[in-house]
C-alpha cells in the first residue's frame, strides 16, 4: 500500500513559482497553516492538485481532494477512500473526510472549500448539518475558473437538520459532550464472538502479538462517543484505532437529517488514521466501538464487518454506554 | 379497497384526472400523497414521506419511506428510491413526473441522476407555499452523474439490462426453494450496477409462498445505491406484504469475483427485520464463464 504522508519538493516549488505563502507541518499534508491571510483561489486549486494523491479509491479510481478553510484560518485536506469488498455505503467522500478532519482539530466552522469536481447530492446533504451552510463557499477546480458559490446554490430548497431538530441544538462541529459513561453490561445476543480477542488483565492480544492499551483505547472510544452528533436517532456512538506502533486515532459518528448519509464511527476514525499518517489498513491491530444500550441505530455488526474487510486479523470490541446521572 | 395499491393502471389514472376536473395525470398526483404517506413506515423519524409518480405507460406508482430500528442508517429506504425500485420492478421504462410530500433530499436527489430524463424529470412539493412542477436540473444543479463515468453504450436505469447470470454447475436444487432462486437471479440480472460491475439481486417469500423479488441498483456516487435486499422489500412492501415477520425464506445471488458484496450486510439486514428467516447466499457467473 502507497503511503504518502508529506507533500512532494515538486508540489512545494510549485508553491513557491506560483508566489503562494503556504507552511507545511512537519507532519502528514492534512492540516496546513497558511501565512497568508486569506488562501486565493488558485492556491487552493493548486492545493486539490497535489493533494489528491493521498486520496484511496481502489473501486473506481476516482480520486478527489477537498481543501477547506476553518474559522481558525487552518487549511485542511480531505479525499476520498472506498473500501473493496463491501457494500459502496461504506464509501467516504472527500467532503465528508474534510469535516471529519475539521472536527479531529477542534474547528467550529467551514468557511469554503475547494474540490476537484461538482460534489455529489449525498455530500450536499451531509454538509447541510454544519451551522449557516448555505453560505459555504465552494470552489470546482474542473470549472477552471476562480468562481466561488455558496452551497446554497447547489442544494436550493433543501431539507436539513431544523426540519427534524428542534433550535438550540448544536449543529455538527459545534461543541458538545453527549455525557456517556461506559456500563459494565454487555451483549448476549452476539452469536460470534470475535476470535481474535482475547483479554487478559484489561491488555488486548491480537494476531499480531501486539500488546494493546485497552484502557487508553477504551477511553478514546468513549470520548469519541460523547463528541459523536447523532440528533436524529439519539444513538451516538464512538471509535478508537490503535495501530502497530501504539498511536491510537478516534472517529465520531455524524448523523445527517437524511439518514443515509451519516458517516460511520469505523469510517471517522479510519479518517482519523489517514489523515495522522497512517499507512496500509492492516497496520491496525486494535479497534473498539462504543455505544448506546438499546439505540434505534446500532453499529456494532456493521462496524465489525467494516473492520474485519480491512484488517482482518486486527482485534474488535464492542462496549455499551449510557446516560451518566452525574453529568449535568 | 382491501389492499393498498401502490401501482395503478394507465386507465384508472386518466379517469381520475377526468373526473376531478383535472387537466392531466400530473394534477392527480399531489392529490395522492397524503393517503400514500399513511403506507410509510418510519419508525424512527415518525415522519412519513410518500413520493406519487406517473410513468411513460400512463401508470401510476407509490413509493414510500422505510426505516429499520437496529441498523445502521444507510439501510434506510427513501420514498423516491421506493418509487424508482417500484418502476424497476413493473418494468417501466420511464418516470415522467412526481409529486413527494417534502423537498427530496440530497441522497435522492443523486439517486434520481441515474434515470435517462433525470434532467428532465419533474418533480412537485406538496409542503411548499405554491407547489409547481420544476425539473431535477433545478434541484441538483451542476450535477455529478452517469455520464462522468459511463460511456454512451452503458445502458442507464430503466433500460433493459440483461448481466446473463445463470447458476453454478454444482447447484444442488434440494437445498433451495427454486421459486426464490430464479426470482434473485431474474432480479440480479436485471440488476443496475454500472460502476463496480457486481450485479446482484433479492427474493424473499412470506408465510403464503408469495414471492417478491428486487435488484441491486447502483448510483454513480455509489453511498446513495440501493441493496438487493432493500429493492426486494419494496417490492414485498408494494406487493401486500405486511409485518416483515412473515417474510420466512430469503435468497441473494450475486455475481463470482464481484468487488461489491453484499452477502454479509443482506443478512444482517434480514435478521433485524425478521430473526427467524431463512437466509441463503448464491455466486453466480455469466454462462460462458462457467
Amino acid at each position: 500500500m502507497e503511503t504518502h504522508l508529506s507533500i512532494s519538493p515538486s508540489v512545494v516549488s510549485s508553491f513557491s513559482s506560483q508566489n503562494i505563502m503556504l507552511k507545511q507541518m512537519d507532519r502528514p499534508g492534512f492540516v496546513i497553516e497558511p501565512i497568508e491571510a486569506q488562501p486565493t483561489a488558485q492556491s487552493l486549486a493548486s492545493l486539490v492538485d497535489s493533494t489528491r494523491t493521498l486520496a484511496r479509491p481502489p473501486i473506481s479510481n476516482f480520486r478527489v481532494a477537498a481543501v477547506g478553510l476553518g474559522s481558525s484560518g487552518r487549511i485542511y485536506v480531505g479525499v476520498n477512500l472506498e473500501f473493496p469488498g463491501l457494500p459502496l455505503h461504506h464509501s467516504v467522500h472527500a467532503e465528508q473526510f474534510l469535516v471529519t478532519n475539521l472536527l479531529l482539530n477542534g474547528e467550529t466552522s467551514l468557511t469554503s472549500f475547494a474540490v476537484s469536481a461538482a460534489p455529489c447530492g449525498h455530500c450536499r446533504q451531509f454538509l447541510q448539518e454544519l451551522r449557516d451552510s448555505e453560505n459555504i463557499q465552494i470552489l470546482i477546480i474542473s470549472d477552471n475558473n476562480d468562481q466561488f458559490t455558496p452551497l446554497s446554490d447547489f442544494l436550493p430548497h433543501r431539507f436539513g437538520p431544523l426540519d427534524l431538530f428542534p433550535e438550540g441544538s448544536p449543529f455538527l462541529l459545534e461543541p458538545r459532550n453527549n455525557g456517556l459513561k461506559l456500563t459494565t453490561r454487555t451483549r448476549m445476543d452476539r452469536d460470534d464472538e470475535d476470535v481474535n480477542l482475547r483479554s487478559n488483565n484489561g491488555v488486548v492480544c491480537n494476531g499480531h502479538g501486539t500488546v494493546v492499551d485497552d484502557e487508553k483505547l477504551k477511553i478514546a472510544a468513549l470520548e469519541a462517543a460523547n463528541a459523536s452528533h447523532a440528533p436524529y436517532s439519539g444513538s451516538p456512538s464512538g471509535v478508537a484505532l490503535v495501530d502497530c506502533g501504539g498511536k491510537v486515532y478516534k472517529g465520531s459518528y455524524m448523523e445527517s437529517a437524511a439518514f443515509n448519509p451519516s458517516l460511520g464511527p469505523v469510517q471517522a476514525a479510519v479518517v482519523a488514521f489517514v489523515a495522522g499518517g497512517g499507512g496500509g489498513y492492516d497496520e491496525i491491530v486494535g479497534a473498539v466501538l462504543v455505544e448506546k444500550e438499546g439505540a434505534p441505530v446500532r453499529q456494532e455488526e456493521t462496524a465489525r464487518l467494516l473492520m474485519r474487510s480491512i484488517s482482518a486479523t486486527c482485534s474488535f470490541q464492542a462496549l455499551l454506554c449510557c446516560s451518566d446521572s452525574n453529568y449535568v | 379497497m382491501d389492499q393498498p395499491r401502490f401501482v395503478i393502471p394507465a386507465t384508472e389514472a386518466q379517469l381520475l384526472a377526468q373526473s376531478s376536473g383535472l387537466p392531466s395525470v400530473n394534477e392527480v398526483l399531489p392529490t395522492l400523497v397524503p393517503t400514500a404517506q399513511s403506507l410509510a413506515r418510519p419508525p424512527i423519524s415518525k415522519f412519513p414521506v410518500a413520493a406519487v409518480g406517473v410513468g411513460k405507460s400512463g401508470r401510476i406508482f407509490i413509493g414510500v419511506n422505510l426505516e429499520f430500528p437496529g441498523l445502521p442508517f444507510h439501510h434506510t429506504i427513501h420514498a423516491e428510491q421506493f418509487l424508482v425500485a417500484n418502476l424497476l420492478l413493473n418494468s417501466e421504462p420511464s418516470l415522467v413526473s412526481f409529486a413527494v410530500s417534502a423537498a427530496p433530499c440530497g441522497h435522492c436527489r443523486q439517486f434520481l441522476q441515474e434515470l435517462p430524463n433525470a434532467t428532465d424529470l419533474k418533480i412537485v412539493i406538496t409542503n411548499q407555499r405554491n407547489p409547481n412542477f420544476s425539473p431535477l436540473s433545478q434541484f441538483l444543479n451542476h450535477r455529478f452523474g452517469p455520464r462522468d463515468l459511463l460511456p454512451d453504450s452503458v445502458p442507464l436505469l430503466l433500460e433493459p439490462h440483461n448481466h446473463g447470470l445463470s447458476l453454478p454447475n454444482k447447484f444442488n436444487s434440494n437445498d433451495f426453494e427454486l421459486k426464490l432462486v430464479f426470482a434473485a437471479l431474474e432480479a440480479a440480472n436485471a440488476s443496475h450496477a454500472p460502476y463496480s460491475a457486481s450485479p446482484s439481486g433479492a427474493a424473499v417469500m412470506d408465510c403464503e409462498g408469495k414471492v417478491y423479488r428486487g435488484s441491486y441498483i447502483e448510483s454513480a456516487a455509489y453511498n446513495p445505491s440501493l441493496g438487493p435486499l432493500q429493492a426486494a422489500i419494496v417490492a414485498y412492501v408494494a406487493g401486500g406484504g405486511g409485518d416483515y415477520e412473515r417474510i420466512v425464506a430469503a435468497v441473494l445471488v450475486e455475481k463470482d469475483g464481484a468487488v461489491v458484496k453484499q452477502e454479509l450486510t443482506a443478512r444482517l439486514l434480514l435478521r433485524a427485520i425478521s430473526p427467524k428467516c431463512d437466509f441463503k447466499a448464491l455466486i453466480c457467473s455469466p454462462k460462458n464463464e462457467d
